[in-house]
């Protein structure tokens, strides 16, 4: 178990915020997820299944761009 | 130190990305406007002046010709996000503005074959007011940030080490613990560490919110990114990356982005179905107004209206935009607010509690009062000389008032734990010690019992200095009172909240503090481990804040509906509270008080206009009331609105 920061790129409104938060949710092995559209950040709380990749791609599933993670 | 590097580029890339999104919708609003303005001309040429300059069909061609790339190359993104969710079901903001635009455009071609009315000149007005819009957001939306930019900024970039004999400058992330760095006037401290060399004046207003120039000498610990006033220093890093002060303190402001707070939640709920449920409404609306008027001109005009008047930016934004800068305010001031929740909850706060030591007092004792039979300047210079030799806080209290520059030589000297100390001065036997120690000599207290008395009900301690088995004064020693306290202290008064002061101590000690800050009640003699249960019963009674330095009050904070821990000046108690003062000072507490009170005073308006806005706006464009480019303007205004209001917020005096 351990948390990761995402800074996210692209997000310019209230629902792109909860739609990334909503689709990191359906990651497997995402324990929660938080986005902040102001902060450009997203927190997560992943597992050890969980790679950058899955994360990567949810994101860019709704429209925009993980730039990068950092453990917190 | 790699994590820290990590970390600074983690912030940097922050940085650039706001950067880079104010830049693009900055070239693509200069673009859009470029195109635009011709196109609004030809359209209001014919309405308001009367003058025809083409045929209406040509007219349409050239609207569609020069709307294109308005819609199609400056709104690309737009228009690719919004299409997006429409086969991934991640609907936003831009689904709602991509279809209104591309409706109204397409509607110019339909009108070549007289199917409808041209909305394709709106089209293009729509997009550029859209970007406009952004632009403005988000160059407010910077603004909103720039305490904590500045934060981020503060850190030193070089500093200057000693390496043999000479000075190298060094780039900050070479630094390592124990490194010996320079400071010259004016320039700032590069990290954390403790002053080995010189003495100066260190301006540290800009992270702990304290405006006068602190003193160091040897010993003193720095604070980095602080700055060097009048002395050279020469200090021993103690600090580096991401364990500093200044560090630590961007980690609170920073992780307070991301908590909730918990009035946002229905308007979260809401930001999340808004753009399905608007569609909807869109779709219902064509249909109805298609249904009975029968006319579709008409009938696209409102959806178009709708589509475009909704938005859920100012929803989404009301909250965190307030609480932005509400921290970043707070942050400059020294006050860091930890959890969202705080702010909300800070109203309803009836009660305030006070650890004592440490929090209202300095917590370390000092001399208070002397009452001597013989000249202060002797009693003092034979008390100091013993006391010299202990550790114990009364007498360093009492060396520290003496202040000797060379003491007398003590012969026989012997610690008497928990009484007192005794030896000798040339041939006169000293004993200095409570009471009980001088009633177990045999000296007799005469003269001095009604002065001893009268020290104690002031909650000092009475230290008796006896030579030659006679006593010859009594020292009043007690932990002194912040001089801010009683200030803090008068104004919470006044503002109507119950001041209780939760001790460990007894109750005469505590009810002499108490009097002297001017707080309402006493609970004394409480041990460690029951401060929260006493919290716990004080909340039976209405919401309770407790105040405490941090690192044994950590329970009781975290019972308590708002806990503010106190920093002690160069540390900070992560872990404990929902507010933490960078300094140990209680008029922080009441800055703390009133920037959350105004902070979510704002919150409210902010929420408010913009559950307004949404309410009474989409009904007026359901009911075909409201052209879609007063719509759009409208929209763009609504979220404007929010942020600016937001940053309103520093011109509260806190």
């Amino acid at each position: 178990m351990k948390k990761l920061k995402l800074l996210i790129q692209g997000m310019h409104c209230a629902s792109c915020a909860s739609n990334v938060e909503k689709s990191l949710k359906t990651v497997k092995g995402i324990k929660s997820a938080s986005v902040s559209l102001l902060a450009r950040k997203g927190t997560v709380e992943v597992d050890d299944s969980v790679n950058e990749e899955d994360l990567r791609k949810a994101v860019s599933k709704t429209g925009y761009k993980l730039v990068s993670i950092e453990e917190a | 130190m790699e994590n820290h590097e990590h970390h600074h580029t983690f912030q940097e890339q922050e940085l650039s990305l706001e950067e880079q999104e104010i830049n693009s919708w900055k070239r693509k609003l200069v673009w859009a406007w470029i195109f635009t303005i011709p196109l609004a001309f030809l359209m209001f040429s014919g309405r308001i002046f009367g003058i025809e300059l083409f045929d209406e069909k040509i007219m349409t061609i050239i609207i569609l010709i020069l709307g294109f790339p308005v819609i199609f190359v400056f709104g690309f993104d737009t228009i690719k996000s919004g299409l997006r969710g429409f086969y991934t079901f991640y609907f936003n903001m831009d689904s709602l503005i991509a279809l209104g635009t591309i409706i109204a455009y397409i509607s110019g071609f339909l009108n070549l074959f007289d199917f409808v009315q041209d909305y394709s000149g709106i089209s293009a007005m729509i997009m550029a007011i859209f970007i406009t819009g952004k632009f403005i957001e988000s160059k407010a939306r910077g603004h909103a940030s720039q305490e904590i930019k500045k934060l981020l900024e503060l850190g030193a970039k070089k500093a200057r080490i000693i390496k043999g004999n000479q000075e190298i400058e060094i780039d900050i992330s070479e630094v390592k613990i124990g490194d010996i760095l320079i400071i010259k006037p004016g320039e700032k401290i590069p990290t954390d560490g403790i002053v080995m060399k010189g003495a100066s004046a260190v301006d540290e207003s800009m992270v702990t919110g304290e405006s006068l120039p602190v003193e160091k000498k040897v010993k003193s610990p720095v604070i980095g990114a602080t700055i060097n006033q009048d002395g050279i220093l020469y200090i021993k890093a103690t600090k580096i990356g991401k364990d500093t002060f200044l560090a630590h303190i961007i980690q609170l402001v920073e992780e307070a982005q991301g908590t909730k707070v918990p009035i946002q939640k229905l308007a979260d709920k809401i930001t999340s179905v808004f753009v399905p449920v608007i569609l909807a409404i869109t779709i219902l609306s064509l249909l109805n107004w298609w249904f009975f008027t029968g006319d579709i001109s008409r009938s696209l005009g409102v959806a178009i209206a709708v589509l475009v008047i909704a938005c859920p930016c100012a929803l989404g934004l009301a909250t965190p935009i307030a609480l932005m800068v509400g921290s970043g305010i707070g942050a400059k001031k020294g006050i860091l607010i930890r959890k969202g929740e705080a702010i909300q909850t800070m109203k309803d706060i009836k009660t305030i509690v006070f650890d004592k030591t440490g929090t209202i007092t300095k917590g370390s004792p000092e001399v208070r009062n002397i009452y001597s039979k013989v000249k202060e300047v002797y009693l003092l210079e034979v008390a100091a000389s013993l006391e010299k030799l202990s550790e114990h806080p009364l007498s360093k209290a009492i060396v520290a008032k003496a202040n000797l520059k060379k003491y007398k030589q003590v012969k026989d000297f012997k610690i008497l734990r928990g009484r007192g100390l005794e030896g000798k001065i040339g041939d006169k036997r000293i004993v200095i010690g409570n009471t009980s120690l001088m009633s177990e000599r045999k000296i007799s207290l005469k003269d001095f019992e009604s002065k001893i008395e009268e020290f104690e009900n002031f909650g000092y301690t009475a230290i008796c200095v006896a030579e030659r088995n006679k006593i010859i004064g009594v020292i009043g020693v007690a932990d002194a009172v912040k001089e801010d306290s009683i200030e803090a202290m008068a104004s919470l008064n006044k503002q109507g909240y119950k001041t209780i002061m939760l001790t460990g101590d007894n109750e005469k000690t505590a009810r002499a503090i108490a009097k002297e800050v001017g707080i309402n009640e006493v609970i004394a003699n409480v041990l460690p481990e029951d401060k929260a249960r006493k919290i716990e019963e004080l909340q039976k009674s209405g919401f309770v804040a407790f105040i405490g330095d941090g690192i044994n009050d950590a329970p009781a904070l975290k019972q308590a509906n708002v806990g503010i821990a106190m920093g002690t000046g160069t540390d900070i108690a992560i872990e404990a509270g929902d507010i933490v003062l960078a300094r140990g000072s209680l008029v922080g507490v009441v800055s703390a008080i009133n920037l959350s009170k105004a902070t979510f005073k704002k919150i409210k308006q902010n929420l408010f206009w913009a559950f307004a806005y949404n309410v009474i706006a989409i009904p007026l464009a359901i009911a075909g009331l409201l052209h879609p480019i007063i719509a759009e303007i409208a929209m763009a205004l609504s979220s404007i609105t929010v942020v600016t209001n937001a940053n309103l917020l520093r011109r509260k005096r806190i």
